[in-house]
């Protein structure tokens, strides 16, 4: 979901850029870690990077990458997340030529942005409407981070779409053809998610516990009532 | 259950990592994104204004695999110390 120098218009890169900055602005006013979320961000930040290199077969031949947004997010909070999801993408244009310098501000309001801002949100709707009880827990991770996938590349598709005239298709064939593609490996993120936060939840409660988002879980809310 | 030291969690997750890398290098190499599909068919082009060191994930002068290997380990590594290092100052700077 990368998208190089040249295919985006300065009419579309430079306001991108722009919202960026506000974010990563409010990111650095707004984070907070606690002791032991340090080693945590520094572990998650190099895992997706690592997730980032394996390419899975999608559709038409095509390829489509796992972005790690919803996972950071959830488990570091949104603007922690953001900064770490922030961090891969500036290496990898810097060092991998993987995605663009002019884009860049496109690639991390899609992937930094917009992938772990939506996991995060719509994880605490369904936490208030659903609940999180029993599998509840991770149906809602996995809607979560399928939908930030997907509304990533949506955003990516509009990007492209409104970059007249070097993507001539416009919005109304870019939108889908990004949606289609990574929605399948959003079921992807969906689960490697749901697997990850399980698998904190059983060794490393202690670190979710501290998460801005999985704090308000019942299983942790139950525990703080059964201390007081 | 006893929450896991974090020595072990660093052992686990990089492992993790690693086995990643590995399926990424040897495995899910290709890489052919949909929105690189959609510029070929409209002829549109990357336009680079800047020559990264380790485009694509090569060494310049290495083998692509073993190159993709190195770049790789060496990635993973490096965004682990950029991550332990922001997130220090970030906690440093908040406490």
């Amino acid at each position: 979901m990368h998208i190089p120098d040249g295919y985006l218009t300065p009419y579309v890169f430079i306001p991108a850029f722009a919202i960026t900055i506000i974010f990563w602005a409010i990111c650095l006013k707004k984070v907070k870690l606690t002791e032991k979320q340090v080693p945590i961000m520094g572990l998650l930040t190099a895992l997706f990077f690592a997730a980032m290199m394996m390419n899975w077969p999608v559709v038409g031949g095509t390829t489509a990458h796992l972005l790690g947004g919803a996972s950071m997010g959830l488990i570091l909070g949104p603007f922690a997340g953001g900064i770490s999801v922030t961090i891969i993408l500036v290496l990898q244009a810097f060092l991998f030529g993987d995605g663009g310098l002019t884009t860049l501000g496109a690639n991390v309001l899609n992937m930094g942005i917009i992938g772990v801002l939506v996991p995060c949100a719509i994880f605490l709707v369904l936490n208030k409407l659903v609940g999180t009880k029993g599998n509840k827990l991770y149906a809602i991770i996995f809607v979560s981070a399928f939908a930030g996938d997907l509304l990533a590349a949506v955003a990516a598709g509009t990007e492209l779409g409104l970059s007249q005239p070097v993507f001539q298709y416009g919005l109304n064939v870019a939108i889908p053809a990004m949606a289609l593609n990574h929605s399948i490996i959003g079921v992807g993120e969906g689960i490697i998610t749901m697997i990850l936060v399980g698998t904190l939840l059983k060794l490393r409660p202690d670190v979710l516990q501290q998460s801005p988002i999985l704090k308000r879980l019942s299983f942790f809310q139950n525990k703080e009532e059964a201390k007081e | 259950m006893a929450p896991i030291s974090t020595k072990k969690t660093v052992l686990i997750v990089l492992t993790v990592a690693m086995i990643f890398v590995l399926v990424g290098v040897f495995v899910l190499s290709f890489s052919f994104e949909t929105l690189d599909k959609q510029a070929g068919k409209l002829g549109a082009e990357e336009k680079p204004v800047y020559k990264a060191p380790f485009a694509d994930y090569n060494i310049p002068g290495l083998d692509n695999t073993w190159g993709a290997l190195i770049v790789g380990v060496g990635g993973t590594l490096l965004l682990l110390v950029m991550g332990l290092v922001v997130a220090k100052i970030v906690r440093r700077r908040k406490s």
